[in-house]
């Protein structure tokens, strides 16, 4: 057994995260196979907030649909908003981040105190007034999210660029005559794949708590589209009168973001311990 | 140090010049406007199209943003914030009560956080990559997908309902009494967040050479643990803590609504969902003033902390 | 002589009889109520609020020319002690009761009231309450500054004075709503813009402390005109709009008492304590989906009227509502003087709907693009997600959008929408409810459905005219009818407004134009009470 992969199975964190993590992915991609009912079509009031038990193993919701198909599809449309809106901020961060490290003078302020600004605009605050601007929808979620995150990517890529700046086959890159664009992307990028999947992991987790927190204000996924915040607070004045509807695709969350948080802290263990030290939830 | 303290200080006017015209910009294009929002969320159908109009003008809605965003920014110099729409009463006066009351929520919620967040993170890192490791960050992590509504009606049914230990809501004055159960149930949501930070910076430090040295030269693991990783950890906790201080505020609002908590939180998306734009904005402008000024008490602390730091204040 | 005798059997009725219980009258005691719209209050000045959140506390406060009576459900005097109204229902006469109060110890005398109104119809920025006073004559040219005085008020004597309308109309149907009151003048000029936050008014109750977003505080006023009330020593209004917590504070005994939503019905109906004691109203507020005419497949009546029928109103309220709502047979809610019992309604018929849809020429059947809404548990997107299975078997699809009230406001007022989902206030005055929807009322100012039937203006035109109210009632109910044939609407339900306490709060009662309009004046706490001897 080669020695790199002894150590990535020692990492509890990275094992039990990296498992659960494929597992949710698993459960969306194959949602249609998985549910026994479909999510919407299915509907029926005469078993309106069923218990758990055969058929519904998880019980029904108020309109007498399948928590159980529910919580499945749900998690296509939570992971894609994780994804998608992670995968925005990534892009728009690692940009600025990079531009920002690689050519500095006055780009370099500006993107920094862009960021800054982000970083003190509360993100529920800004996202909420992106949504009510924009109106409700899937996409606009997608949008909301994808513009409020960036700053935590964009500052490690700046700092990881300055770094790899002053480092030699860069600079030999240079010599070489390569352009900066060229430079950027074929010398540095590589270099920050680490430390930008482990920020992109707690930032998936991040979405997905952030659209759940949307939809307890109203402003989160559109009905009857099962997400995983909209379930909950759809249901959450039932707590005590019918606990299952909200209860499972609590736990859905729960175990979503547990499973990318470890995955995350087993990340930055093994790729390198130095980079990472602030949040990014 | 003062000298670096009075450069901060002014670095925040551009700062908040650029989002407070962003928040503006943002907060007039919204669609809806107070008037609408005067009477509630049913409809009594007694508010005509003049009537709107009416109220528009009042409210100086019917001039262009840049005469609005001039005259918001003649008050902000004079520090006059004006008055809300709907109350019609001074925002200045509002944001005064309001302050302190979520100031006081954010600050025991963050104390919470990190008595129970920093041990955690802690212990965790010293069992790097064991399955206690794994078990307590599940703990910690269990804390932030935790629906602050959801803990908030369960502590309330426990400890209120059934055991009858603590008022299930009110502000009381800000009584210890009172507060403990909104506490508890935002602070729980940063323990997982603190123990992480805590975790990745003590294993961090544990690789650094001088820990090394320090074993090596047969210091006691817990001597170690105590004088050098700690002061280190600490200064990374302080960071998280001071970049989540301006996100605590305004994540008090659904803890501020279960509780009654008469904050800044509720009064926030309260006016968002009335449009009461002089509100939003002094509200805003608040929390980013505290996240401000917070991160900066951090800055100057470190200089406090770690002697290195302070060489860097010139 | 005679009224006063009058006055002192309606005082002794209320105050004993009434009190509907085996216990004596009690005195004293804190009553723990709560505010549950919404946010916080914005303001204690009710002339410069419309919302309910706002006027359910100040009603305690102030007080003005009428008052809803809850038991006969109709506007009754309350400052004045007698009015006489001209034959040709233009001119009121009101003569004020001689012992009126304000909490500074100041009698009140008609000047009072005539600074009241004209303040009201001269306030800048204007006062929403303008709209209750606007049919006095001379009002609309106060309030634009044309003149300087009030032409259709007039002083008698110190307890007498004159109201001459512009519009024979039934006074108290205006006056009763608690944003025209009587404000002390010389509180109002000394405190300024502190009035609104420190209110001084000539109620049942005083101002103690507002504490922002969390509570009201009002004690009791001893000076207060009905000899001998309020009981309550105290009361505290908690802000509270989440229904879960509410419910959690009522049960914890922090609440005494409070409005319950659908979630809890059941459970609270299916106890043996609260179950005894509640209180339940149809109140007037009409839920339903309007539908936009320059949609297409809405204009044509036939499918709207088939939406009416294929959708099974009454499994929804009784599953998704919980029983608490009362089917809609119309728009005039059963609470309404004109609402009729016998009227029209779309039972359920899935065959009757698809053979319109078909008669229509959408056999097919479409997708409606925009259907708005706001998360509101009873008249939000939860029903139309409870509607999909039904309409989609006569062809209908929905595309859903939800927003927050603010911009589906201005969406339907911009009529930027193929359906919308919400509650309308539908009383009491059935006239003025109906009027809505006159032709001659624009999109912006209530007619949000576009509606235009020259019989229905032609029917309500006349009941403005009407001498009696059984007359016109009986006019409206006709309207209503046309309005129900036409069907512009899905007609979803009344809202059943219900309120539990605990069983040491008495004489809570029901009120119909809005149960939370609570008048606490003849309410008592017994001394099973937790907060039995607080002050």
């Amino acid at each position: 057994m080669n020695k790199n992969l002894r150590k990535i199975v020692r990492q509890t964190n990275l094992l039990i995260g990296g498992i659960i993590t494929l597992s949710v992915i698993l459960v969306a991609i194959f949602a249609p196979v998985l549910a026994p009912f479909h999510p919407v079509d299915d509907a029926d009031l005469m078993v309106s907030e069923e218990p758990p038990g055969a058929p519904y193993y998880l019980g029904t919701d108020i309109q007498g649909r399948d928590i159980l198909s529910r919580v499945i599809y749900g998690a296509r449309i939570s992971l894609a908003v994780g994804l998608i809106s992670q995968t925005l901020n990534t892009i728009i961060g690692v940009l600025l981040g990079l531009s920002a490290g690689f050519f500095g003078g006055w780009w370099d302020d500006f993107v920094m105190g862009l960021t800054n600004i982000m970083l003190s605009i509360p993100a529920l605050v800004f996202a909420l007034a992106i949504m009510a601007l924009l109106g409700p929808g899937l996409f606009n979620v997608f949008i909301a999210m994808g513009f409020t995150n960036w700053s935590f990517s964009c500052r490690i890529t700046r700092s990881q660029a300055l770094a790899a700046k002053s480092l030699d086959y860069v600079k030999a890159a240079r010599a070489l005559g390569y352009g900066p664009i060229r430079r950027m992307f074929t010398q540095i990028l590589p270099n920050i794949i680490g430390p930008i999947l482990i920020i992109g992991t707690l930032g998936v987790a991040w979405a997905i708590l952030l659209e759940a927190a949307l939809s307890f204000l109203g402003l989160g996924v559109q009905p009857p589209t099962p997400s995983w915040g909209g379930m909950l607070s759809a249901a959450r004045e039932q707590l005590f009168t019918a606990p299952w509807i909200s209860v499972f695709p609590g736990i859905a969350i729960f175990i979503t973001v547990l499973g990318l948080n470890l995955l995350g802290d087993g990340l930055r263990d093994i790729l390198d311990p130095h980079t990472l030290n602030q949040r990014s939830l | 140090m003062f000298a670096y303290a009075v450069r901060r200080l002014l670095q925040f006017i551009p700062t908040i010049l650029v989002i407070s015209l962003m928040i503006f910009i943002l907060l007039n294009v919204l669609p809806g406007n107070a008037a609408l929002m005067a009477h509630g969320d049913q409809d009594t159908g007694r508010l005509t199209t003049e009537d709107i109009e009416e109220m528009k003008r009042e409210w100086g809605l019917d001039k262009p943003l840049w005469y609005r965003y001039a005259v918001y920014l003649k008050g902000l110099v004079t520090g006059d914030l004006g008055k809300s729409f709907l109350r019609r009463e001074p925002v200045n006066q509002l944001l005064k009560e309001r302050v302190w009351p979520t100031l006081k929520l954010a600050i025991a919620a963050m104390c919470i956080a990190i008595c129970l967040g920093v041990p955690l993170g802690f212990y965790s890192a010293l069992r790097q990559g064991r399955m206690a490791d794994t078990l307590t960050m599940i703990g910690a992590v269990s804390g932030v997908s935790m629906p602050q509504f959801w803990l908030g009606l369960l502590l309330m049914y426990f400890v209120s309902v059934k055991l009858h230990l603590l008022p299930p809501q009110g502000y009381g004055g800000g009584d210890l009494k009172h507060i403990i159960l909104p506490a508890f149930t935002l602070g729980i949501g940063y323990v997982g967040l603190l123990a992480r930070t805590t975790r990745a910076a003590v294993v961090e430090i544990l690789t650094m050479d001088y820990i090394r040295t320090a074993k090596a030269k047969g210091l006691s693991e817990f001597l170690i643990n105590r004088k050098h990783v700690m002061r280190n950890a600490l200064i990374l906790v302080l960071t998280t803590a001071s970049l989540q201080f301006g996100d605590l505020m305004a994540q008090t609002v659904i803890v501020e609504k279960l509780f009654s908590w008469p904050g800044l939180g509720s009064l926030l998306v309260d006016s968002i969902f009335q449009r009461d734009i002089p509100i939003t904005q002094g509200c805003i402008l608040v929390i980013i003033s505290t996240f401000l000024l917070v991160n900066l008490i951090v800055d100057l602390l470190y200089g406090v902390i770690d002697p290195r730091i302070r060489a860097s204040f010139k | 002589m005679k009224k006063k005798i009058i006055i002192l059997v309606t005082l002794f009725l209320t105050v004993f009889l009434l009190s509907g219980s085996a216990y004596a009258v009690r005195k004293g005691g804190t009553l723990n109520f709560m505010a549950p719209y919404g946010g916080d209050l914005s303001t204690l000045d009710p002339t410069k609020t419309s919302r309910y959140q706002d006027y359910l506390v100040t009603m305690n406060i102030h007080r003005g020319l009428y008052r809803w009576d809850a038991k006969k459900s109709t506007p009754v005097l309350d400052l004045p002690e007698s009015v006489e109204i001209s034959a040709d229902k233009k001119t009121y006469t009101f003569k004020l009761r001689p012992n009126i109060k304000f909490h500074n110890g100041r009698l009140m005398t008609s000047d009072d009231v005539i600074w009241n109104f004209t303040r009201i119809a001269t306030m800048k920025p204007s006062s929403p309450s303008f709209r209750y006073i606007n049919m006095i004559k001379g009002a609309k040219d106060l309030h634009e500054g044309n003149i300087s005085t009030f032409t259709g008020l007039k002083k008698i004597d110190d307890l007498t004075f004159q109201i001459v309308l512009d519009v024979p109309i039934d006074l108290g149907y205006s006056l009763w709503f608690p944003a025209v009151v009587v404000f002390p003048k010389e509180e109002v000029e000394r405190l300024g813009d502190a009035f609104s936050t420190h209110p001084v008014g000539c109620g049942p109750f005083k101002f103690v402390k507002w504490v922002k977003g969390s509570e009201v505080i009002i004690e009791k006023f001893n000076d207060f005109y009905m000899e001998g009330l309020p009981y309550l020593d105290k009361v505290t209004y908690k802000i509270m709009g989440e229904a879960a917590s509410r419910d959690l504070a009522f049960k914890a005994k922090e609440l005494d008492a409070t409005i319950v939503g659908a979630v809890n019905y059941p459970e609270y109906k299916a106890d043996p304590v609260i179950s005894k004691n509640m209180i339940e109203v149809a109140e007037m507020f009409t839920r339903l989906v309007g539908m936009n005419p320059d949609f297409k497949p809405f204009a044509d009546k036939r499918v709207r009227q088939a939406i009416n029928y294929a959708i099974p109103s009454d499994l929804i309220i009784e599953k998704i509502l919980k029983g608490k709502a009362f089917p809609a047979r119309g728009y005039l809610p059963s609470s309404s003087p004109a609402f009729d019992p016998n009227g029209k309604k779309y039972e359920f018929n899935l065959e009757k709907a698809k053979a319109l849809m078909k008669e229509a020429g959408y056999e097919k059947g479409f997708t409606v693009e925009r259907a708005i809404g706001t998360a509101n548990k009873s008249w939000g997107t939860g029903i139309y997600e409870a509607t999909m299975p039904y309409l989609k078997k006569i062809g209908i699809e929905l595309k859903i959008q939800m927003m927050e009230g603010a911009a589906m406001d201005a969406r339907i007022r911009a009529s930027d929408f193929d359906m919308f989902i919400w509650s309308l206030d539908s009383g009491p005055d059935s006239l003025e409810t109906m009027s809505r929807w006159k032709s001659d009322v624009d999109v912006g100012s209530g007619n949000y459905v576009k509606f235009n039937n020259p019989e229905f203006d032609n029917l309500l035109n006349q009941a403005a005219l009407a001498k009696t109210d059984a007359e016109k009632n009986e006019l409206v109910k006709k309207a209503d009818a046309i309005f129900t044939e036409e069907a512009p609407v899905w007609f979803f339900n009344y809202n059943k407004a219900i309120m539990a306490f605990h069983p040491w709060v008495h004489n809570l009662s029901k009120v119909a134009p809005e149960m939370m309009f609570q008048d606490l004046t003849a309410v008592w706490v017994d001394e099973t009470s937790p907060r039995a001897d607080d002050k």
